[in-house]
């Protein structure tokens, strides 16, 4: 009979509590890479996920994506509709020393910033109603199913044994390739000068940077599920591969380009961040610390990449989200150890390269999912709503001509 | 209550499927200041 411990409790929601501060952080972080026209706009997509997501979430999100299988493993049958049934007392399935009602607020906070990632790709030229009925789809058909399929014990990948520890596949990779298919979709900017257009305000984005690192410390530490070791390892993983990936990225920015870039330490962290979450609880501190130097040079790679491309990947979603979430589910089949984590799997180094293989399959089946599916909700809304903005309402900034507001007074 | 709190949520979405088109607001003057990002992007 599974009993709550006041001490997992207590360290769960505040850690749901963390998680949703990152999606503010987010808003953040993106508003000061886009020009002053445009701020409120890039801002205005993160919180208004926050309600909406937390709306659907509660309404059949949770259910699709942990409720009890229906047959498959694919998805979450209906049976905790409108969480129904989801109580005060700990779930069967599911972290069973907290209430189950806390265990799902956690997960919720994962849903809710997982489709604000991704609007950073279609940044400046997206029209809202469009990105609206986009986000409650792509929440439904891309973010649900592969939450269910690699964390619900009855999920096809978890059967195989993949692991993700806080959401590397579930979370990064899924958003940073609808975020790369999205820019596809939707086109260039246009009124764009080369190179790029210049963040408007970077310590905006260094301060949105800060509270997705404080949060994380919930996404990464929380997702052990108990006040416990694991948590412990979890947390000093974590830091230091965004400690080690932002002074990287700096390091490589300052040899490339000539000096040390502010906003390529707040990349760099974040891009640090994201790769440390697949393996945040199965690896060591020393791996992290590799991992960190690893994915700040292939995320500062892809975004070069990206530059030289005629991608408008606005915010560079992909090759921060994408690169790194990709690169964290392999580093994990690579660094995982059952000595760290008694309930994960040895990987690559520790003797079991098939572990690295599965790593990489589920990577390929995220990736080619999130894609399909993305494009077809993309053009299913394009059909009824037009995705993108007229040239006039580009040109004159969304914040004004989708909103009615302005940032900054003249 | 479910389905009064799912019949909430599709009020909203019709809501938001009908509310006015941008092209619409956009076409009527403006009672904000112009901010100074409406000039033309420098090149």
């Amino acid at each position: 009979m599974p009993t709550i411990d006041t001490g997992d409790t207590a360290w769960i929601l505040v850690s749901a509590a963390l998680v949703m501060l990152m999606t503010p952080g987010l808003a953040l972080f993106y508003g000061g890479l886009v020009r002053r026209k445009n701020v409120l706009s890039t801002i205005m997509h993160s919180f208004f996920i926050l309600g909406l997501v937390s709306v659907t979430w509660v309404l059949w999100g949770y259910t699709l994506a942990f409720g009890p299988d229906t047959g498959a493993g694919l998805i979450g049958g209906l049976d905790w509709i409108g969480l129904e049934g989801v109580t005060g007392a700990p779930s069967d399935v599911y972290a069973t020393t907290i209430p189950h009602l806390a265990f799902m607020a956690f997960q919720m906070m994962f849903a809710i910033i997982t489709p604000a990632l991704i609007t950073g790709a279609f940044a400046e030229r997206k029209r809202f109603k469009a990105f609206v009925i986009f986000a409650v789809a792509w929440s439904t058909f891309v973010y649900a199913p592969i939450a269910h399929w690699v964390w619900s014990p009855d999920g096809w990948l978890f059967g195989l044994g993949v692991l993700d520890f806080a959401g590397g596949t579930v979370v990064h990779l899924s958003s940073g390739v609808a975020a790369l298919v999205a820019a596809l979709f939707i086109g260039r900017r246009s009124g764009l000068v080369e190179p790029a257009t210049e963040p408007h305000d970077v310590p905006m984005t260094v301060l949105g940077a800060g509270l997705l690192w404080f949060g994380w410390f919930g996404f990464n530490a929380g997702s052990a599920l108990g006040a416990n070791g694991i948590a412990a390892t979890a947390f000093v993983t974590t830091n230091t591969a965004a400690a080690t990936a932002a002074i990287t990225w700096v390091t490589i920015s300052w040899l490339h380009r000539g000096s040390p870039s502010v906003l390529g330490a707040a990349v760099g962290a974040v891009a640090g961040l994201v790769a440390i979450t697949p393996a945040a609880g199965f690896v060591t501190p020393a791996a992290s610390v590799l991992i960190g130097a690893g994915v700040a040079g292939a995320c500062y790679a892809a975004s070069q990449l990206r530059l030289r491309s005629r991608i408008d990947d606005a915010l560079d979603v992909f090759a921060v989200h994408g690169v790194g979430g990709a690169f964290g589910a392999l580093a994990t089949g690579v660094f995982a150890t059952v000595a760290v984590n008694a309930a994960g799997r040895d990987g690559l180094l520790a003797g079991s390269p098939s572990q690295l293989a599965l790593q990489a399959f589920a990577v390929g089946v995220t990736a080619c999912y999130s894609a399909a599916v993305t494009a077809g909700i993309l053009f299913a809304v394009n059909l009824v709503i037009p995705i993108r903005v007229p040239n006039e309402e580009e040109e004159a900034g969304l914040d004004l001509a989708q909103h009615g507001e302005i940032a900054y007074q003249p | 209550m479910v389905i009064a709190a799912l019949a909430t949520f599709a009020a909203l979405l019709v809501a938001w499927l009908v509310a006015p088109s941008t092209e619409r607001r956009a076409s009527r003057p403006s009672t904000a200041p112009r901010p100074t990002e409406l000039v033309p992007e420098a090149t």
